[in-house]
């Protein structure tokens, strides 16, 4: 599903030029639930991006399917967003002042195809996470939990081989957060390819392999024991 | 389209400056050509081929009372000379004038009688809306006859047919034989359609009972030689008053198409101005939808980038922001052509002016407003959809 190979990114900081990626190289098959640990400044959340086609690398390759899309016109690149990815952002993004049914519609309006049965569509989105009851309500009417299902149901409607998460659970308390792991154990069950990206250990450890992220390379790239996959006991 | 409709306020006020801005091109367009129409109709009714020779007031002499306020020198006879010594002078004809209180019944009112033969009603442009005209047999016989204008069949009959009734001047009465077309507001803002019209040998005899004239119409052969006639007018007169080196003329002339000229020549002037102002308004109101496609632009950057992530092309965010840009330009242009319209219409129903609907002027106001909507979404849309989504989403 992806090699990535030597990537790099260094951006601009005011004055200073951070390097936030220094060549990291590394697989993920189809199927995978991979997350990727770091610091706050590991680089973690921008080699995400560039998973996502959100950012470019500076240098490497990134092959998404066998296709490296580094070249590849603005099209391409888009078609790939829209169909071949689903990304779940921290902050949510979702549309203010639209419908949590029409937020899930939105990535329709650039398929290419006829969106006719886009409602439908949305409809059993919005049932995988279990938010089929909340469907006309605007995100401010929404809990953040809510809004993150909202954000998990847009990035599932258009059947993506490859679902990215860029800290989902960190502007959630911990009750949202558990649900929203459990819907992405539960899609990594059903066979999905996901990328977690998080600096909390307990958040990581329900995926199924961990890499670590530190200063801009890979330091660690380990399996993770299933036991430790399931939800950890509730602390009161 | 959900999101403009989500600010009402925001897209109302951004949309109001061009709406303004068109409605007031359109009104001031609207106006100012149909006081143009209303103008380019007196001059034709008018004649730009007539010269008016008006007797001179009478020089005031101190202590002495003045008998006649003007000139006693012009005759009829004076018409007919600059005829035959003219050639560039078509036809000319003798009248005379003065203010007449007239009655009907129980009512009355003032009037301008005026006094002048057939060849004069043709100069004058002077035709009967209803009823006739005087002939030069009843001219020749001094009939008590009338013509009169509307101004004052509106005063004395109100909604009653006037033609076959009799009216009276003093204890003269008149029959009156026709109502006259209407004719409007001279150059000089006389009301022409205020007067009764009646032939000159009954106003010299029967009325005023005078020998002298008051005006003589001449009409010139073409507009463009008017100037030459009116000197060889000035030199006939001169000659028959025997009017020597030095002294004043005892009688003025009066150039129509000259008067006309200025008239419009102003009225174009004040045009020019007013319809600059309403396109300063119109470009201002742009201006105003610029700024808020800017903000809006800036503000929804984030979106852009978002529409980017989930698989927006550049094309795409380009062309959203331009369809969005260009319904509101076009709906406030729409507006305010619609605005202009009914202001326009209420004004010339007030004033004096005609209602001519500018289409040119509104397309053109509709057209440069669409146009300035869809080029002022596209450019900072682009550059927003040029950011990589994730610059884009970071604000």
């Amino acid at each position: 599903m992806i090699e990535a190979e030597g990537l790099a990114r260094r951006y601009r900081k005011g004055p200073v030029v951070v390097e936030a990626l220094k060549g990291v190289t590394f697989g993920i098959r189809k199927g995978e639930f991979v997350a990727i640990m770091g610091r706050s400044g590991s680089g973690k959340s921008t080699l995400l991006n560039i998973l996502g086609l959100l950012d470019r690398p500076d240098s490497g390759s990134y092959r998404l399917q066998g296709v490296d899309l580094s070249r590849a016109d603005d099209d391409e690149v888009s078609a790939a967003r829209n169909r071949t990815i689903g990304f779940v952002f921290q902050q949510f993004h979702l549309l203010e002042r639209v419908s949590a049914l029409r937020n899930v519609m939105l990535p329709l309006l650039y398929s290419e195809e006829n969106a006719d049965a886009g409602a439908a569509r949305a409809e059993r989105a919005l049932q995988t996470v279990e938010l089929s009851h909340r469907a006309q309500h605007v995100p401010s009417e929404l809990s953040g939990g809510e809004q993150q299902r909202v954000a998990i149901a847009r990035a599932l409607i258009n059947d993506p081989a490859l679902i990215l998460a860029d800290e989902p659970t960190g502007n959630l308390d911990a009750e949202s957060s558990a649900g929203i792991l459990d819907i992405l154990r539960r899609l990594a069950d059903a066979g999905r390819t996901i990328v977690l990206v998080t600096h909390d250990r307990d958040v990581a450890a329900r995926a199924d392999r961990l890499l670590v992220l530190e200063d801009g390379r890979i330091t660690a790239d380990d399996t993770i024991p299933s036991s430790s996959r399931r939800r950890p006991a509730d602390v009161v | 389209m959900q999101i403009l409709a989500a600010h009402p306020l925001r897209t109302a006020l951004s949309v109001s400056g061009l709406l303004i801005g068109v409605a007031a091109v359109i009104v001031m367009v609207a106006l100012s050509e149909g006081a143009e129409r209303r103008l380019l109709q007196r001059m034709q009714a008018m004649g730009t081929d007539l010269l008016v020779v008006n007797a001179a007031p009478a020089p005031r002499v101190a202590g002495r009372p003045r008998q006649v306020a003007i000139q006693t020198t012009l005759r009829a006879a004076d018409a007919a000379a600059i005829v035959e010594e003219n050639a560039l002078a078509r036809a000319a004809a003798p009248a005379v004038s003065r203010s007449a209180v007239v009655h009907w019944e129980r009512l009355n009112t003032t009037t301008t009688l005026l006094g002048t033969t057939t060849e004069g009603l043709r100069i004058r442009n002077i035709g009967a809306q209803s009823g006739r005209l005087f002939d030069d047999h009843e001219a020749g016989a001094q009939a008590r006859v009338t013509v009169i204008g509307r101004t004052v069949v509106r005063a004395l009959f109100g909604g009653v047919d006037p033609v076959g009734r009799l009216i009276r001047i003093g204890q003269v009465p008149f029959e009156v034989i026709g109502v006259a077309r209407p004719l409007g507001t001279d150059p000089g803002g006389t009301d022409m359609d205020d007067r009764m019209v009646i032939p000159l040998a009954t106003a010299m005899r029967r009325v005023l009972n005078v020998p002298y004239i008051h005006s003589i119409f001449v009409q010139g052969r073409s507009s463009a030689d008017l100037g030459e006639l009116e000197r060889q007018v000035h030199e006939t007169l001169r000659r028959r008053l025997d009017v020597r080196a030095g002294t004043p003329e005892p009688f003025l002339i009066q150039n129509q198409a000259v008067l006309l000229q200025t008239e419009r020549g102003t009225a174009s002037a004040m045009n020019r101005l007013a319809v600059s102002v309403a396109m300063l308004a119109l470009v201002l109101g742009g201006i105003g939808i610029v700024a808020v496609m800017l903000i809006s632009v800036r503000e929804r950057t984030r979106e852009i980038g978002l529409r980017r992530a989930l698989g927006a092309t550049r094309r795409d965010i380009r062309l959203q922001f331009v369809l969005e840009s260009t319904i509101l330009a076009a709906a406030g242009g729409g507006a305010g052509m619609v605005g202009g319209l009914v202001v326009a219409g209420a004004a010339a129903a007030v004033g004096p002016w005609d209602l001519v609907v500018p289409w040119s002027a509104a397309c053109a106001g509709f057209a440069a407003s669409a146009f300035l909507g869809l080029a002022v979404g596209a450019i900072p849309a682009s550059r927003a959809a040029r950011l990589e989504p994730i610059e884009a989403l970071r604000g």
